[in-house]
C-alpha cells in the first residue's frame, strides 16, 4: 500500500490535527449557534452567563415565526413530492429512452446545479412577475423545484440504471399493463432512490435563501428569509433558536437518508 | 389440414439495415418442447421476443390456435416467460412473486393461495414462500421464476437461455427439473439456447438458427444423423470436415476424391450445388482405426496426438495434406492400444455415416 495510515509515522499526528481543524471549522459555528439559542444573554454573549428556554418560548409564541416555519415546511413538502414525480418521469426518459439528443436533455435538466443562483433568481423573478405569480406559494414551489429537480433526477436515474428492465418485462408478461408494472414493480424496486430524491429536494427547498429573497412578499416568507430579515432589524437570540430548529430538521432528514441507504445495501 | 397449435408464419424482423430474422416458419404442436438452437445473433432470441410481444415483426404473423397474436399487447397474451437474467421482483417474497400474475388478474384470494401452493410444489419450492429473492441462489431464483410463469396456466411457456448464468452441474440438475415439469404440466415450451447439449437433452424437436434463418428443424437424432447443411453438421455434435472434389453427384449421393488421390463413393449428399469443391463430414465416434484398408471407405493418416479424457480417449489424426480429424474411442478400446503419436495408420468409416456438402465460400 502506497498510503498506509499506520506507516506514516509522525505524519499521522499532523494528518489528524488537520482533520480536527477542518472539522472544527465546519462544526463550531453550528455548535456556537445552538449554544447561544439556550443562553440567557440578550446580547448573544459567549459563553452564555446562564441557560434558558425563553427564546424558544418567544419563537413559538410569535405567529410570524410560526407562519414562516409552516410556509417553509409546506413549500419544501410540495417541492419534494413534485420533484420525485417529475424526477421519475424524466429519469424514465433519460435512462430508458433511445431518442436523439438524450445526453443534451440530461445536461439541460442538470444545468440549474451549475448556474449561478442569483442569475436564476433574477430570471425567475422577471418571469414570475410577468406571469403574476411572484410572491405567491406557487412561485416559491416552482422556483425551488427548478433547483431541486437535478438532484432528484441524479438520485432516481442512478437507481433506475441499477434496475434490470427485464424485471419490468417479466411483470408485463405476468399480465400487468406497462404502467401497472412500473407502479407495482419498478417503483418499489427503486424506492431508495425515490426516498433520497424526496429528502434532498425537501432539504434544498427548506434552507434555500437566494431564490426565496426574490420570491418572498411581506405576507409570505420562508423560515430562512424570516431569519435573514430579523437579523438585519435586531440581533435577537430568537434567531439562534430558529436556526437551531432549521439545523435539527436538516440533521434528522440526513440521518433518515443515511438509514435508507443502509437499508438498500442489505 | 388441421390448424397448427402455434404457427410462426414467415417472421421477418429488420433493425435498420440489419436483418435479425428472415422467413422464420415453424409449426409447433400442443405440448411440444421446441428448442431454438443457434449462435448469438442468429435470430433465435428475436423470434422469442416477437412471440412475447416485446418486438414487432417487420413482416409475418404469429398464430395461436389459428388466431393472430400480434394485435394483442404483451400483458394480454397470457404467455409465460423465464428470462436469461434473474427477474424476480426484489421487493416481494417468493410467495408474493408467484402470486403476482394472479393478483393482477384479480383472482380470488383463496384460489391464489391454492394455485401458488401448487406451483411451488411443482417447482419443488415448498417452504420457501417467505424467502426474499436476494437470499436465494441463482438456481432457486430461476425455479421461482418458472413457478411464477406457470401459475396462471399459460398455453405457451417461453424460456430465453434461463440456465446460462448457472454452473454446469446446477444447469444439468435444473434441466432435469424442466423436463419433469414439462411432462407433468404438458405445457408447450419454446426454449432458446446456444448450448447444443442442452438442446439435445431437453427437446422434442430443435430448430437450428443461423443468420436469421432456420437451417433445419428436427429431432435431436435427425439433426445429428442427417444434418441438412454444413452449418447444422458443424453446430450439432462434434465433427471433422475434410476438403475434397466432387467426381459425381446425383440422386442424393456423391463420389469424392481427396487431395492424395483417395476416392470414396456413395456418400450421402446434402444441400444444393454439388459441383467443384466438397467437404466430407465425419463424426469422431463413427471413425475406426485400422492397420490396412478394408471394405469400407478409408484414408491413410498419421497420429498427431492422443488425449485421455476419462471414459473416452480422444485421438487427433492428420491427413497427408495436413487436415486434422478427431477420433473418439471408448477407454481401453483395442484399436487405441499400441498407438503413439507419429504412427502411420488408416481411418475407416461406413459410407452411410459420412455426409458430403458443397464447400462453403470463404
Amino acid at each position: 500500500m502506497l498510503l498506509n495510515f499506520h506507516m506514516l509515522g509522525w505524519w499521522r499526528w499532523a494528518l489528524g490535527a488537520v482533520c480536527a481543524l477542518v472539522a472544527a471549522f465546519l462544526l463550531l459555528p453550528i455548535l456556537f449557534i445552538i449554544a447561544l439559542s439556550f443562553g440567557d444573554s440578550r446580547w448573544l454573549i459567549f459563553p452564555p452567563p446562564g441557560w434558558t428556554l425563553k427564546w424558544y418560548e418567544e419563537l413559538f409564541s410569535d405567529p410570524r415565526w410560526l407562519d414562516a416555519a409552516f410556509t417553509s415546511f409546506k413549500v419544501a413538502a410540495v417541492v419534494a413530492v413534485l420533484s420525485v414525480i417529475l424526477g421519475f418521469l424524466a429519469s424514465m426518459a433519460l435512462v430508458r429512452g433511445t431518442f436523439r439528443g438524450r445526453a443534451f436533455l440530461r445536461g439541460f435538466f442538470l444545468m440549474p446545479m451549475v448556474m449561478p443562483v442569483v442569475v436564476l433568481a433574477i430570471a425567475l423573478y422577471a418571469t414570475f412577475l410577468w406571469l403574476g405569480i411572484a410572491g405567491t406559494f406557487v412561485g416559491f414551489v416552482l422556483a425551488h423545484l427548478v433547483i431541486a429537480l437535478p438532484f432528484a433526477i441524479i438520485a432516481i436515474s442512478g437507481a433506475l440504471e441499477g434496475f434490470d428492465k427485464s424485471i419490468e418485462d417479466a411483470a408485463i408478461l405476468c399480465g400487468a399493463s406497462p404502467w401497472e408494472a412500473r407502479l407495482r414493480v419498478t417503483l418499489p424496486s427503486i424506492k431508495h432512490g425515490l426516498f433520497s430524491a424526496a429528502i434532498f429536494s425537501f432539504l434544498i427547498s427548506w434552507d434555500e435563501v437566494v431564490l426565496a429573497i426574490f420570491m418572498a412578499s411581506p405576507r409570505l416568507q420562508t423560515l430562512p428569509i424570516k431569519v435573514w430579515g430579523t437579523l438585519r432589524q435586531d440581533l435577537s437570540p430568537v434567531i439562534a433558536a430558529a436556526s437551531t430548529l432549521l439545523i435539527a430538521l436538516t440533521v434528522a432528514l440526513m440521518v433518515l437518508a443515511a438509514f435508507t441507504r443502509k437499508g438498500k445495501k442489505q | 389440414m388441421t390448424t397448427p397449435f402455434l404457427h410462426i408464419n414467415g417472421i421477418r424482423k429488420t433493425f435498420g439495415d440489419v436483418v435479425a430474422t428472415d422467413h422464420v416458419e415453424l409449426k409447433i404442436a400442443e405440448g411440444e418442447f421446441m428448442t431454438f438452437l443457434g449462435p448469438s445473433g442468429s435470430g433465435k432470441s428475436t423470434t422469442l421476443y416477437i412471440l412475447a410481444g416485446f418486438q414487432e415483426p417487420t413482416a409475418g404473423d404469429i398464430l395461436l390456435r389459428g388466431k393472430t397474436l400480434l394485435k394483442t399487447p404483451s400483458h394480454k397474451r397470457n404467455i409465460g416467460m423465464v428470462f436469461q437474467r434473474y427477474t424476480l421482483f426484489p421487493h416481494l417474497s417468493v410467495g408474493e412473486n408467484v402470486a403476482f400474475p394472479l393478483r393482477v388478474r384479480r383472482t380470488p384470494a383463496d384460489e391464489v393461495q391454492r394455485r401458488v401452493k401448487r406451483a411451488l410444489e411443482l417447482a419443488r419450492l415448498q417452504g420457501f414462500e417467505d424467502r426474499m429473492p436476494a437470499n436465494m441462489s441463482g438456481g432457486q431464483q430461476q425455479r421461482v421464476a418458472l413457478a411464477r410463469a406457470l401459475v396462471y396456466d399459460p398455453p405457451v411457456l417461453l424460456m430465453d437461455e434461463p440456465l446460462s448464468a448457472l454452473d454446469k452441474k446446477l444447469r444439468e440438475e435444473i434441466q432435469h427439473e424442466i423436463r419433469r415439469i414439462h411432462q407433468e404440466t404438458g405445457v408447450t415450451i419454446l426454449y432458446v439456447t446456444h448450448d447444443q447439449e442442452e438442446a439435445l437433452r431437453l427437446s422434442d424437436r430443435i430448430a437450428v438458427f443461423n443468420k436469421g434463418r432456420i437451417e433445419q428443424v428436427g429431432t435431436g437424432p435427425q439433426l445429428y444423423n442427417s444434418p441438412a447443411s454444413h452449418f447444422v453438421a458443424d453446430f450439432v455434435g462434434d465433427s471433422a470436415f475434410l476438403t475434397a472434389e466432387f467426381t459425381r453427384a446425383s440422386g442424393g449421393t456423391a463420389d469424392l476424391r481427396f487431395a492424395d488421390g483417395t476416392e470414396v463413393r456413395g456418400v450421402p449428399l446434402h444441400g444444393a450445388d454439388p459441383k467443384g469443391r466438397a467437404e466430407l463430414m465425419l463424426r469422431p465416434e463413427r471413425i475406426r482405426l485400422v492397420p490396412q484398408p478394408g471394405a469400407g471407405p478409408s484414408l491413410p493418416v498419421t497420429i498427431a496426438d492422443i488425449t485421455f479424457l476419462g471414459n473416452v480417449t480422444s485421438i487427433l489424426a492428420r491427413t497427408s495434406w495436413g487436415e486434422e480429424v478427431g477420433i473418439r474411442l471408448p477407454f481401453g478400446h483395442p484399436m487405441a492400444s499400441g498407438l503413439a503419436p507419429g504412427a502411420q495408420t488408416q481411418i475407416e468409416w461406413d459410407a452411410a455415416s459420412a455426409h458430403a456438402f458443397a464447400a462453403r465460400a470463404h
